[in-house]
């Protein structure tokens, strides 16, 4: 069964999806059709700058980020959680605490994606946590059940949702190893400890911290923008 | 310049995978250094775009209008709690009611001050709780991992007791077989030593006889000894009475007479005194003879050796007298004479009679020659 990150070996070519900016009533970013491509630190630079109205308590701001954030958001729970309802209430929540925390963001620790992607993990961790015993999880969080859906609904009719961002992240992914991939895999959705993983793979710990410190900085070296 | 150590504890912080007090001592060192700082924004940038990875998802179309709904919500709470400033009116006449509407407006004030302080204790009770959450969490997560530890030693420790458990099963059926082993060498050497035993007893015995025997062969040789002295004796004194005889037989021959001799060696007859001797010269003639005897047994006082001449015409042996020996060399010399006339000389005969003899030989015969 091909794993999560494997799908970003799927196609990148296709309509070009941006971040747009403003526009606060407008659909959701990866269900519209872009017009033009921001650079990474456009991207993030608009993120901040929404999060600051946030903080000042503007709910169109909120609407935006929404529109911004909520489909990898929604994905990622989902693929922790397994249940779509579950899923809901982690997106619901990790909105709601960005808006009452949206002032303690510090640009310094990183963008406010990785916030928002940092909170609903965060949840999503928990809730699945507090929902089974930590063995099933570990029985739950075997590789295969990380695969990819070739079949989905982003695989046939939705390419064109997912957006510039998500192509790239999926491109540079899938130029990892699959060893540094597979251990940044069950790192980020199940919710594993190191040893866990390590155990997962059948590796020793010191060798998964390298894969892991490998494929970040490998995966921060591609994402990285271009001057 | 951030080594590889600390850009594993920052990937692995980034993914949150940091705990207990690597995670602690990794914030301390964060607070300190800016180049980690950045290092850690951008890897949580790199893990935080892994979401876009995640099996693509449309959240459902009510869930954005359910999340503006609730901080709507939270928004008109708070809205409630800020009381509404209504401007002053500029008539003395309307003080009373701007006096009122001030004072309602110190008491809307207080209150909202009051709700301030609330939200602001609820936030740090928010915040609190988050951090509870979070230690909540740590914890849960470092009692996880030391379960994990003790089920691996637990699992470790039931290998190790049931390897020992079969070593010293091992070790005990060793020891049985030792122990049988053992057994049956003690067995052996109960045996071996009862038949040490024996041997000793058969060796003892057999050294007893090796000197019983040499006690024997100590005798016999004593005896030899003695008895080859006493046949040295016995031929010397052969020698001599040889000599003696040949020499008297010479003096008889220079005399002429010697043909008409009869000279008879008398042999003894005792076991007790084998060595004893005698020669007896008779001259038919005279009528007459000399007995020259050695070694005889000394007599008792009542007893006399008496001689007696065998002549075929007579049936009983004539007497020729008794005589006594040197009690100390047995020695003696008897010239004889017969009681009755004898024609011719077959035997002298030498008996142990009582003391003054007896007509007719009674006693045992001591020497005898013919």
């Amino acid at each position: 069964m091909p794993s999560s990150l494997s799908c970003c070996l799927d196609g990148l070519s296709g309509a070009v999806l941006v971040h747009k900016a403003g526009a606060p009533q407008s659909a959701p970013e990866w269900m519209s059709a872009p017009v033009s491509s921001p650079s990474p630190e456009d991207r993030q630079r608009i993120d901040a700058q929404l999060l600051q109205r946030v903080a000042q308590r503007d709910r169109h701001a909120l609407a935006e980020l929404y529109d911004r954030f909520s489909g990898p958001l929604y994905g990622a729970a989902l693929q922790i959680v397994r249940d779509p309802t579950e899923a809901q209430d982690v997106v619901h929540d990790t909105f709601v605490s960005l808006w009452e925390k949206a002032a303690t963001f510090e640009t310094t620790r990183g963008s406010a994606f990785a916030w928002a992607v940092t909170l609903t993990r965060n949840r999503a961790i928990d809730r699945v946590r507090m929902r089974r015993r930590r063995a099933e999880l570990l029985e739950a969080a075997a590789p295969g059940d990380f695969g990819y859906d070739e079949s989905g609904p982003g695989n046939s009719g939705d390419a064109a949702a997912r957006g510039e961002e998500a192509r790239a992240v999926r491109a540079a992914v899938a130029g990892l190893p699959a060893e540094q991939r597979r251990a940044l895999e069950l790192a980020f959705f199940g919710g594993l400890t190191q040893e866990e993983i390590a155990r997962q793979l059948a590796a020793p710990l010191g060798t998964v911290k390298a894969r892991i410190r490998r494929g970040l900085l490998k995966l921060r070296d591609t994402l990285a923008p271009r001057s | 310049m951030i080594d590889e150590r600390q850009q594993e504890r920052a990937s692995l912080y980034a993914l949150e995978l940091l705990e207990g007090a690597e995670h602690a001592q990794f914030e301390t060192d964060l607070a300190q250094d800016r180049e980690l700082q950045s290092l850690v924004g951008v890897l949580r940038n790199a893990s935080a775009a892994l979401a876009h990875c995640a099996n693509p998802a449309r959240p459902p179309a009510g869930l954005k209008d359910r999340i503006l709904a609730s901080i709507d919500e939270a928004a008109e709470v708070a809205a409630e709690a800020n009381p509404v400033i209504r401007p002053p009116l500029s008539s003395f006449r309307q003080f009373i009611p701007w006096a009122a509407a001030a004072c309602f407006a110190l008491i809307a004030t207080w209150f909202g001050l009051r709700a301030m302080t609330a939200r602001s204790e609820t936030d740090a009770l928010r915040n609190l709780n988050r951090l509870g959450e979070i230690t909540l969490q740590s914890s849960r997560q470092q009692l996880e991992a030391e379960r994990i530890v003790t089920q691996h030693l637990r699992n470790e420790s039931a290998r190790e007791f049931a390897a020992a458990t079969a070593n010293l099963e091992q070790a005990r059926a060793l020891l049985g077989a030792r122990e049988q082993q053992l057994a049956e060498v003690r067995t052996q050497l109960a045996n071996r030593d009862q038949l040490v035993t024996e041997r000793e007893q058969l060796l003892a015995a057999a050294r007893r006889e090796v000197r019983a025997r040499e006690s024997e062969v100590t005798a016999l040789v004593n005896r030899v000894d003695a008895l080859t002295g006493a046949s040295a004796d016995v031929g010397r004194q052969l020698g001599g009475a040889n000599l003696r005889i040949a020499q008297l037989t010479n003096a008889l021959k220079t005399q002429g007479d010697l043909a008409e001799f009869k000279i008879t060696t008398l042999a003894s007859l005792l076991k007790n005194s084998p060595q004893a001797l005698a020669v007896a010269v008779w001259d038919p003639a005279k009528q007459e003879g000399v007995l020259k005897i050695e070694k005889l047994p000394a007599l008792a006082a009542d007893q006399d050796y008496q001689l007696w001449i065998v002549d075929p015409q007579y049936p009983n042996p004539v007497d020729g007298g008794v005589f006594t020996v040197e009690p100390a060399s047995g020695a003696a010399r008897f010239q004889f004479k017969s009681k009755q006339p004898v024609a011719a000389v077959n035997a002298f005969a030498v008996t142990l009679e009582r003391k003054g003899g007896v007509p007719k030989a009674e006693g045992p015969f001591v020497l005898l020659g013919k």
